[in-house]
């Protein structure tokens, strides 16, 4: 079985958000369930300033947080499908431990105030114990990988897109979608990127283009100092971007 | 314990609420917390049903992506960028993603209706009641007859703003020659981008946006052109952008803007310049290209004895030169250039003397360079004159019409009509009184005599009654009663007017209108698209429907003939010939019979299928001051200075001007409206913008960004709430304001403010962003509707239009958007 992994090469990203919304449109997940965001900074003043800006998926760490602090074993990490880290929705009681416990803050409970009004889960209620059924909400469902809309009550989360890639064929390395051969099967934030900044493949193979990258590029992880080890990298003069202050917590107030 | 309390609580909280289903497989026992959380009925894996791929455009934007729909047991919930289609191979921007959004919006109309309240204002319910297709049909069209019986035709007009090609505002023409009105297409372009459309008709003679060979260009200086937010077409412009600065060697940016954004943040070299002096920073760099020696040669031409003798200050006389492919050159340098040093540029522009110096030496040293700009050099009263200044520089460098150089859009090999409306014309229709009727809009008028558009005049020339009042008017993916500079003077001026609008969406012209024929969204309709200038070659996009619609709803195209069939005299048997969309676009697809695309297309049966046709490559390329055409397999034949005039340099010269052969042709009126000495207007020079709002000390720009879902974003929930940046986001859209700036008038971060001009003021939340000038404030237009649905109306901050002056530049007649001051104070 391959270890997926994704390289994001700040150098390319020009910070569209496409991946944000391919995301949201792919996952069927709420305004402010954001499960692929896009953190913006900025640093320095006026005429010598920056902005800068972090895509921040799921990181599917190798060691991760959020798993062992979980109290049911809702949250677990699949090694059968590529490493991800999935919500079991069946056994998640939605207490929120592994939101405080993920370094990243790329877990989501979207069942109290809604970030906008008026709210998207009045006008599409929830049918079939989902806690909301909105008209275009994708075909895929699987609870027990915390795949489609989810029920009331439980934690979301980035699934590696896990109901396209696994359904590449087996011994796929490069999940490439300039490739039509396997297009189907690329997460919907790397399928995409137009700039061509994210690249998703198999972490295990040597030869694999997320590992070229990574050795010609000198990817990093984010926050390796905790011990989760990602396997998302980061490539380009901007991964150190992590070390200023997000902007709309808002800086010199 | 206490987070088991919580569990518990939470456990039971489930239980009493009747969610709790049975208790399902225990998860292994580590925690002692074993068994205490099924609350849910455990659900695996379920069956989908079969997914079918449609062919589309987005239309989130004037871009025209090929889109992939992913249709599943009759519901669309997927959208992905076309492999097959050239803008995005497979790719889409994040307004590509929000279509399903569009199709299901709970506040979609969902089908004709009529007003019953006579009264119109922003506070006046409508009182819409539905009525069938036919009544609404007949209704207009007996209103058009009785104007037509009473030789009062021109007083019926057609509003329109995204027209996507032969099925939607390419019928215009035909409708306006048969019915007898000149305001059968008026068009939004001058609350566009008229500005850079003008600039090159100027100076090149192609009144047109560019194609951009990005692929190949070293160097790129980017003049308010949100290269990275909005220039279209976006998507491609970010894939182009991948390439560009992957590519050995990468390509080099300079990006000049009067704010921080993506485009300047992600550049080699941001400079900040002050709004409206693009000129000034434009003409100091081709004076550096000029002393320093670095244009080119081979298409500008040389000095006889071959050495230069561009100096600051020192006039030349014209014998010492050779022009080649530009006219006016040692006139241009003796009457403006020579005196345009970077240290003249400083003190107008703000940008430092040797910052300019450099890019000059960058941009004039490496080659294939495009200097490329858009709304902000163009939005203030001095636009066109900013534009052929920035133009000029891809002239100096040689790279119009060249590799990794600029060019111009072929149209698509497009069939005609089955019927021809010169075959359909009465006598009315050729020789009534109509014919000797301005547009409303007075748009290529002695009032505006070089503009193709002046959209937004209409409305306040109808106040005025001058040159007419209109009776009816229709609307078509426009919505100036609220995106025109100071739209209340719309709001006034729409009362009497018997409206009819066609949005799918209930924005603000909805709420004044007198019928409502709600159009089917995009992904319900057939449609064509030729594409926006963007490699140069000939390509046509379709629109193929995903769904059927699933509500009332139709086709503006097939709303236009509806009403034409209901038109008296030999205007209605056009339109019953004419028949419906998908018969024109059936005759506009046997065209590629004779022209078949490179992917196969060559009917319309083929084109459904692959949603696009197009015909690589580009016929015309200039290499080393020499122009060749196409031949079938390489730019083999060269042609005369005769043929480059009539097909690429179309300017009285068949060069490119300097001195402008266009704007001396209307010297006088550019003197009187602007004040330019007539024997100078021909030169590209620097012209002192007027800034509207007296003396109010901020600038104040309202920039498109890159969630700017056209016309529509504002009501899209998943749209605002990440509607960034630089600092909006999170449901919330800031004023960003420089600190210095803020504190100066005692404003904290996050302080509510008033923002104020000459026409009154609008509030926003302030948000502290050092990045930006201090002159200059930043508010994204697209908010503070007061209709368009749950989500956008009332929603802050301010409406921008609302303290943005009616005034525009006399040459383009383009929108100055950009160029009011204001004063800023606390809330």
């Amino acid at each position: 079985m391959a270890k997926w992994g994704m390289v994001i090469d700040l150098d390319k990203c020009t910070g569209c958000q496409a991946c944000t919304t391919a995301c949201a449109m792919e996952n069927s997940t709420l305004p402010g369930e954001t499960w692929q965001d896009v953190l913006f900074y900025h640093e320095g003043e006026y005429p010598n300033a920056q902005m800068k800006w972090l895509p921040r998926p799921c990181m599917q760490c190798e060691s991760p947080s959020c798993v062992h602090v979980c109290p049911t074993r809702a949250t677990y990490k699949d090694e059968e499908a590529g490493g991800i880290v999935f919500v079991d929705w069946n056994k998640c009681i939605g207490c929120k431990y592994c939101m405080i416990a993920c370094p990243y803050g790329v877990r989501f409970y979207v069942d109290e105030k809604p970030l906008l009004e008026p709210d998207l889960r009045e006008i599409f209620p929830g049918e079939n114990q989902q806690l909301w059924s909105p008209p275009y909400q994708g075909p895929d469902e699987d609870w027990s990988k915390g795949i489609g809309v989810q029920p009331p009550g439980v934690v979301s989360k980035c699934t590696f897109c896990h109901h396209k890639v696994s359904k590449a064929p087996e011994g796929t390395v490069d999940l490439d979608e300039d490739n039509p051969a396997v297009k189907e099967y690329v997460p919907a934030c790397v399928r995409t990127c137009a700039p061509k900044a994210r690249y998703f493949g198999d972490l295990d193979e040597p030869t694999s283009q997320v590992n070229q990258l990574i050795g010609d590029k000198h990817g990093v992880r984010l926050k390796d100092h905790t011990g989760n080890k990602p396997q998302v990298y980061y490539l380009g003069a901007g991964a150190g971007v992590p070390a200023f202050q997000p902007s709309d917590k808002g800086d010199k107030s | 314990m206490k987070i088991f309390q919580a569990m518990m609580s939470r456990r039971r909280f489930l239980q009493a609420s009747g969610t709790a289903g049975a208790v399902g497989a225990t998860a292994a026992g580590i925690t002692g917390l074993t068994g205490l959380t099924q609350a849910k009925e455990a659900r695996a894996s379920r069956p989908r049903g079969e997914t079918k791929i449609t062919k589309n455009i987005c239309h989130q934007c004037p871009a025209r992506c090929g889109i992939d729909v992913y249709t599943t047991d009759g519901r669309v919930h997927a959208i992905y960028g076309d492999t097959g289609n050239p803008i995005a191979n497979g790719k889409l921007c994040p307004k590509g993603h929000l279509g399903s959004y569009f199709l299901y919006d709970p506040d979609r109309f969902k089908g004709p209706m009529k007003r019953t309240n006579p009264n119109k204002g922003r506070n006046e319910d409508p009182g819409f009641v539905p009525i069938s297709w036919d009544e609404a049909f007949d209704t207009i069209a007996a209103r058009l007859n009785n104007l037509r019986e009473r030789g009062e035709s021109h007083r019926f007009a057609h509003f329109y703003g995204r027209g996507w090609g032969a099925s939607d505002a390419g019928l215009y023409g035909d409708f306006g020659k048969l019915y007898g009105t000149p305001n059968a297409a008026i068009g939004h372009a001058s609350m566009c981008a008229e500005g850079s459309k003008r600039a090159k008709r100027a100076t090149d003679g192609n009144d047109s946006y560019n194609s951009h060979d990005l692929r190949k260009t070293n160097y790129l200086l980017i003049m308010g052109a949100s290269f990275l937010e909005a220039f279209r077409p976006y998507n491609n412009m970010m894939q182009m952008w991948g390439e560009m600065r992957s590519k050995s060697p990468k390509t080099r940016v300079t990006t000049v803007d009067v704010r921080m954004n993506p485009t300047m943040a992600a550049s080699d070299r941001a400079l900040y310049i002050k709004p409206a002096t693009d000129g000034a920073f434009a003409l100091a760099v081709a004076h550096v290209i000029l002393t320093e020696g670095l244009w080119e040669r081979d298409f500008v031409g040389d000095f006889t004895n071959g050495r230069n003798q561009f100096e600051a200050g020192k006039t030349l006389s014209k014998d010492a030169f050779n022009e080649k492919w530009v006219h006016g050159l040692i006139d241009w340098w003796n009457e403006e250039l020579k005196d345009r040093t970077p240290e003249w540029a400083e003190q107008i522009t703000t940008i430092a003397a040797k910052d300019i110096r450099q890019t000059a030496i960058e941009f004039g040293s490496t080659r294939p360079a495009m200097a490329i700009f858009e709304r902000g050099p163009t939005g203030h009263t001095n636009g066109t004159y900013n534009g052929m200044a920035i133009h000029s520089l891809n002239a100096l460098v040689g790279s119009l019409f060249a590799e990794g150089g600029l060019g111009y859009q072929m149209g698509p090999a497009y069939g005609a009509l089955p019927v021809n409306s010169d075959d359909y014309l009465d006598d009315y229709a050729r020789n009534g009184a109509w014919k000797n009727q301005p547009r409303i809009d007075m748009a290529r008028t002695e009032r505006w005599p070089m503009t193709s558009h002046m959209m937004q005049e209409a409305g306040p020339n109808h106040l005025k009654g001058d040159p007419y009042k209109m009776d009816t008017a229709m609307f078509y993916s426009t919505n100036p009663i609220w995106t025109a500079p100071n739209p209340k003077a719309w709001e006034e001026a729409l009362k009497d007017v018997f409206i009819i609008d066609t949005s799918p969406f209930p924005g603000e012209t909805a709420m004044f209108a007198d019928i409502v024929l709600p159009e089917s969204t995009y992904l319900e309709r057939l449609q064509d698209s030729p594409t926006y200038p963007f490699e140069g070659w000939p390509m046509t996009a379709l629109r193929v429907p995903a769904i059927d619609p699933i509500y009332d709803t139709k086709h503006f195209g097939d709303m236009l003939i509806e009403i034409g069939k209901r038109i008296n005299g030999p205007t209605g048997e056009f339109y019953k010939k004419l028949d419906n969309i998908e018969n024109v676009l059936r005759h506009r697809a046997a065209g590629f019979a004779n022209a078949p695309g490179d992917n196969g297309v060559n009917d319309f049966e083929s084109w459904k299928e692959k949603g696009v046709w197009y015909r690589k490559p580009y016929h015309w390329r200039q290499i080393r001051g020499e122009f060749y055409e196409w031949e079938g397999e390489s730019y083999s034949k060269r042609m005369t200075p005769a043929e480059v005039k009539e097909k690429l340099l179309r300017t009285p010269s068949g060069k490119f001007e300097f001195k402008s052969g266009f704007l001396e042709q209307h010297a006088d009126y550019i003197n009187r409206e602007m004040g330019i000495p007539k024997e100078r207007v021909g030169y590209v020079q620097w012209v002192e913008p007027k800034h509207t709002g007296g003396n109010r000390d901020l600038y104040f720009v309202t920039p498109k960004t890159p969630m700017h879902a056209e016309g529509r974003g504002a009501n899209i929930p998943h749209a605002i709430s990440i509607h960034q940046p630089i600092a909006g986001g999170r449901d919330t859209v800031y004023l960003e304001v420089n600190p210095e700036t803020a504190k100066a008038r005692g404003i904290r971060n996050g302080d509510r403010v008033r923002i104020t001009s000459d026409l009154g003021s609008i509030e926003a939340e302030c948000r502290y962003v050092a990045a930006h000038r201090p002159d200059t404030l930043v508010l994204p237009f697209e908010f503070g509707h007061w209709a368009q649905g749950r989500w956008a109306k009332d929603r802050g901050p301010g409406h921008s239009g609302e303290i943005t002056a009616n005034v525009s530049d006399p040459i383009s007649g383009l929108a100055s958007y950009y160029t009011g001051k204001v004063s800023l104070e606390r809330a």
